[in-house]
């Protein structure tokens, strides 16, 4: 009967480090998922700015839109507890300042839905488009571990 | 008796004699600007890649400037004049902590390797920029991004950030020895660089300097401008 005990104890601590990890790894696959998306949205946007590819609207529309529905989902996506793991590039300043943090996928959302109504040529593109790109750069300089 | 015009020696208070030409401060002050500019385009200007990639190119175009005055600029921004060998800058440091400096009427010893590491890492920040890019390769690139590898970026957009680091600390060091011996030493080297004017003293390397012209230094920056410009245009890069 001790044993039984004992076994289910063992078994529910498990379980409850394993879920725990479980969220925290959730939610750093999935923060890593949505950015991956962002930056693959951005790639014709870049070509367009740098004037290696054609205007196209729908492209441009695609990834301010992406912009604006991440923001709004990556908020909730940095817990407390995924500070660590998953091979995560989140630097713990993150926490440190939260609100500040928060603030730029704020921004990002509000900038981007203003450019998506800005944008309707290539002229407004390049016009509109760098303030929205700003906000990645802002949060990436200051929140996220440089590869070298 | 009537004393010949100009005589350092007849230092009467307040007597100044040239220092700096016009071209030379004109130039020290406009890389001052550019090099806090580079830093500001890249802390606040994430929205305008191309103010910080132009700051870049005026950089550039200022470093080569100066390359060209230092040969055929007035006495003090020659190179000839002060660069000097490693023992004599030794020399001068051990003078200086010893409390008897030498005065220099243009870059002392140890100031003209300071003038030449500032120069020389400017210089480096700014070709390193023109192969650098942003971590994503989304955000800002330089013009010669496109034809490069992707390691290639990735080394430049490194030694950027590191080269910036060394400019700070050589900037720090640059401000403090000039603060000292403005206000500390009361050697107004301060505003020797902003005037052009120092005061009459015995000094080690001239009396007085040579001004070069404003034509000469007009053909240098065209020089300067066409090479940087020039360049990137003709190797197909976008600016």
């Amino acid at each position: 009967m001790k044993l039984v005990f004992r076994t289910m104890l063992i078994t529910a601590a498990a379980a409850i480090a394993i879920s725990g990890a479980y969220a925290q790894s959730a939610a750093i696959a999935k923060r890593k998922d949505i950015l991956k998306g962002v930056g693959d949205a951005t790639k014709p946007v870049a070509a367009m700015l740098k004037g290696e590819a054609p205007f196209d609207n729908a492209k441009a529309q695609k990834a301010l839109a992406t912009y604006a529905s991440a923001a709004k989902e990556l908020k909730g996506l940095f817990p407390a507890d995924s500070k660590t793991g998953g091979d995560t590039a989140a630097l713990p300043k993150i926490w440190d300042e939260k609100a500040k943090f928060d603030a730029i996928f704020d921004k990002l959302a509000a900038d981007a839905t203003a450019a998506a109504g800005a944008i309707k040529d290539e002229a407004s593109l390049k016009a509109n488009f760098g303030k929205v790109l700003g906000n990645c750069k802002a949060c990436h300089d200051d929140y996220r571990a440089k590869k070298s | 008796m009537n004393a010949p015009v100009e005589k350092p020696s007849a230092s009467a208070a307040g007597a100044r004699t040239l220092a700096w030409d016009g071209p030379t401060r004109l130039f020290k002050w406009s890389l001052v600007l550019l090099v806090f500019d580079g830093w500001l385009s890249n802390t606040v200007g994430g929205a305008y890649p191309a103010w910080h990639k132009w700051n870049g190119y005026l950089a550039l175009t200022l470093i080569l400037f100066r390359v060209l005055w230092g040969f055929v600029g007035g006495s003090t921004a020659r190179f000839t004049n002060f660069i000097a060998l490693p023992g004599r800058a030794f020399a001068y440091l051990r003078a200086t902590l010893a409390g008897r400096p030498q005065k220099y009427l243009g870059h002392n010893p140890l100031g003209g390797w300071m003038v030449m590491a500032l120069l020389g890492l400017v210089g480096l920040q700014a070709v390193s920029g023109l192969f650098a890019a942003d971590e994503d390769r989304l955000v800002i690139d330089g013009p010669f991004v496109k034809f490069v590898s992707d390691a290639t970026v990735s080394f430049a957009a490194k030694w950027h950030h590191r080269i910036f680091d060394a400019i700070e600390i050589l900037v720090l060091l640059h401000v403090a020895a000039n603060l000292f011996a403005t206000f500390v030493k009361r050697e107004p080297l301060i505003q020797g660089m902003a005037t052009g004017y120092k005061p009459v003293e015995p000094y080690a390397d001239e009396a007085r300097a040579r001004p070069g012209s404003w034509a000469a230094a007009a053909v240098c920056l065209a020089i300067a401008a066409a090479v940087v410009f020039g360049g990137i245009l003709a190797a197909g890069g976008r600016l």
